[in-house]
């Protein structure tokens, strides 16, 4: 967000308490939501319960479309549509409820490489195996995309998402990306959060972070859904303590509820 | 003798893809004709109504003495010379809506299976709408009883419609948001009118009944309603050469299933076009500001044409133009279900939205019209906008 952008959506977030009506919308979760979306919704509902901050989930065939930024998840608070985990943080943070206040600017410098080293690595990795592997654009993402629309629209638009993923994919270079290569990428990224995780119980010791909701939701959806082949999810439990750290937010933050696709 | 010559053979000259039963129909009634006469003035009919069908360039008719084989003594022979069309053809046009003006570019099969069956594809451009649409559309050569069949028109359409809606405003009402994203409507619709009045844009007699059905839904598409709306309009000459004029619209519109109906199906009310003093689609339920439309709704007009005062210009510019005094009401609301229609039409008919004003009109060739009206907007509920005082209108179908 601009500077301009953040400092209007701050003041008027300010002048009002979190209510108890806030509601995130996200895709149909049965048959329609896709992996990428699933690990963005999961991760700002980590990071609002770590908030503490009540929110609803609905689910709607056309919550893509009803968004903002056209990103998955989004918010509805009072009167206000926030989409993506960055701007949800920023906005949170203007109604007084923070999770990085505890950290020095290094250490905050640290948090927000490591975001960034999440967001361009996983998720473009969760993209790629999405929309570039023949075999599960056509037998998962397509027929899931397209499940809410009758035909010929459901056909459609499912292609037109996988060109536009595409040619995202070529844009930054991933476009001549096998999936071996993705998937050693993906082992490389969980290397570096694994080292930077240690025995801690979250990547700032005591407290969870923005962070932790980021790497909970990727991690948590990859290793929960099934896709054609397993091998991205075994990629990941190869790190026991990214392991448990999974299940340690999964206890302490959803025991109320199966989070699972 | 001439008074001795009777109908013989009929040809029909030059069909290639038109199949031959569609027009036994048109021009049956030349097999009746009795004398030079009747079969000079049955062939002229019949020319017309082949010309009418949309499906020929050119139709040209011969009437000879029988020759050849099998002629008769004193028989006549007609043939029809038809050029086709052909069987692709693209147009551009710009038109004129209601307050809006578009660029549409459209490609034809006229004719595509031979009985006049007409499929269209449109890409439409325009100051508040951009669409694409495919229609087929086949004429039935109907047996219109108890209508007389020169005023009646029935046309049977399939169209399949792929809307993709979305917010133009920065902040729209999260009920507009709630409607964006792709639908796909396939509805099969039915329209009859009956039109007798003698110019389409300001008549002087004559009535006008129009009744259209839709339904959405059946054949495919995500969307599935049943919509029915009906238009009359009734025009009398009065003294002085003013003309007095009433009309009715009124429109229905059920979601069938448990969807709720889209934004993009509903009815609007307000502006220059319909109910004057209130601007455009600014009638209803909103949503912080925004107009959602509603399923139900009728609205009327009571009109005094006269032409302009003093008449200058009479017999040339001067008249195209007119003035008039009007009285328009209306209402629009949703259908909470399960209260039952009397219900609803209590609901239509308290709060009803009335206005009344006097203006100048201008008529544009036979197509459209433009208005500047001072209205005083009454009944105005909270949440509707008028624009009382002054207001513009351009259009091709006023209330």
């Amino acid at each position: 967000m601009s500077l301009a952008a953040e400092a209007f959506v701050s003041q008027i977030a300010a002048a009002e308490p979190w209510p108890e009506n806030a509601t995130l919308y996200q895709p149909l979760k049965e048959d329609q939501i896709l992996l990428s979306d699933c690990a963005s919704s999961l991760a700002v509902q980590a990071y609002l319960r770590m908030c503490g901050l009540p929110v609803q989930v609905v689910c709607r065939a056309n919550a893509e479309y009803m968004s903002p930024s056209g990103k998955i998840p989004f918010i509805h608070v009072g009167n206000q549509v926030v989409s993506e985990l960055g701007p949800i943080v920023q906005f949170t943070k203007a109604k007084g409820h923070s999770l990085s206040d505890g950290l020095d600017d290094v250490q905050r410098a640290e948090m927000k490489a490591y975001m960034e080293l999440v967001n361009n690595m996983l998720l473009t990795a969760e993209l790629f195996i999405q929309w570039c592997d023949d075999a599960t654009a056509a037998e998962i993402s397509r027929p899931r995309y397209s499940s809410p629309y009758s035909w010929p629209l459901n056909n459609i638009l499912a292609y037109q998402k996988q060109w536009e993923v595409r040619r995202k994919m070529n844009a930054i270079g991933w476009g001549g990306k096998t999936l071996e290569q993705v998937y050693e990428d993906v082992s490389q990224c969980c290397q570096a959060l694994s080292q930077r995780l240690g025995t801690q119980p979250y990547f700032f010791s005591k407290q969870p972070t923005e962070l932790d909701a980021l790497v909970f939701g990727h991690l948590f959806t990859i290793i929960t859904t099934r896709l054609t082949s397993g091998e991205l999810a075994e990629r990941i439990k190869g790190f026991s303590n990214l392991l448990s750290f999974c299940r340690r937010i999964e206890q302490t933050y959803f025991e109320d509820k199966s989070s699972s696709t | 003798a001439l008074s001795e010559l009777h109908f013989n053979m009929l040809h029909i000259d030059g069909l290639g893809r038109t199949k031959e039963d569609l027009l036994t129909y048109e021009i049956a009634d030349v097999f009746r004709a009795k004398s030079l006469i009747d079969v000079m003035k049955k062939s002229h009919e019949a020319r017309q109504k082949l010309l009418r069908l949309g499906i020929f360039r050119k139709v040209e008719v011969l009437i000879d003495t029988s020759r050849g084989e099998g002629a008769l003594p004193n028989g006549l022979d007609v043939t029809f010379e038809v050029t086709e069309l052909r069987r692709l053809t693209g147009s551009y046009n710009t038109m004129v809506g209601n307050n809006e003006g578009s660029m549409v570019l459209g490609l034809k099969l006229p004719n595509a299976l031979g009985r006049a069956e007409k499929l269209t594809f449109q890409f439409s451009y325009g100051t508040k709408e951009t669409s694409y649409g495919l229609s087929f559309f086949k004429p039935q050569p109907g047996n219109f009883e108890p209508f007389p069949s020169i005023c009646t028109n029935q046309t049977l359409k399939w169209e399949g419609v792929w809307r993709e809606l979305g917010c133009l405003a920065r902040t729209p009402s999260f009920a507009i948001r709630k409607e964006s994203g792709h639908t796909l409507k396939s509805s099969l619709s039915h329209a009859m009118v009956i039109d007798t009045r003698n110019s389409s844009i300001l008549p002087r007699r004559g009535g006008l009944l129009r009744i259209h059905q839709e339904l959405a839904g059946f054949t495919g598409g995500d969307v599935s309603f049943l919509k029915e709306d009906f238009e009359i309009q009734l025009n009398k000459s009065l003294f002085w050469d003013s003309v007095l004029s009433a009309s009715l619209w009124s429109g229905l519109v059920l979601p069938i299933g448990d969807k709720p109906t889209s934004i993009a199906d509903r009815f609007y009310l307000g502006g220059p076009t319909s109910i004057r003093g209130f601007s455009m689609y600014s009638v209803g339920p909103q949503s912080e500001g925004d107009y959602l439309g509603g399923e139900a709704y009728w609205a009327g007009g009571l009109h005094l044409y006269t032409p302009l005062p003093f008449r200058p210009a009479k017999g040339g510019f001067g008249d195209l133009f007119r003035t008039h005094f009007f009285l328009n009401a209306g209402n629009l609301c949703n259908l909470n279900y399960g209260e039952g229609p009397k219900a609803h039409l209590k609901k239509l008919a308290e709060c009803v939205r009335w206005s009344y004003g006097l203006g100048v009109l201008l008529r544009l060739g036979n197509i459209a019209r433009l208005e500047l009206n001072y209205c005083i907007p009454m009944g105005v509920q909270s949440g509707d906008r008028i624009c009382d005082g002054v207001q513009f209108g351009a259009g091709i179908r006023f209330l």
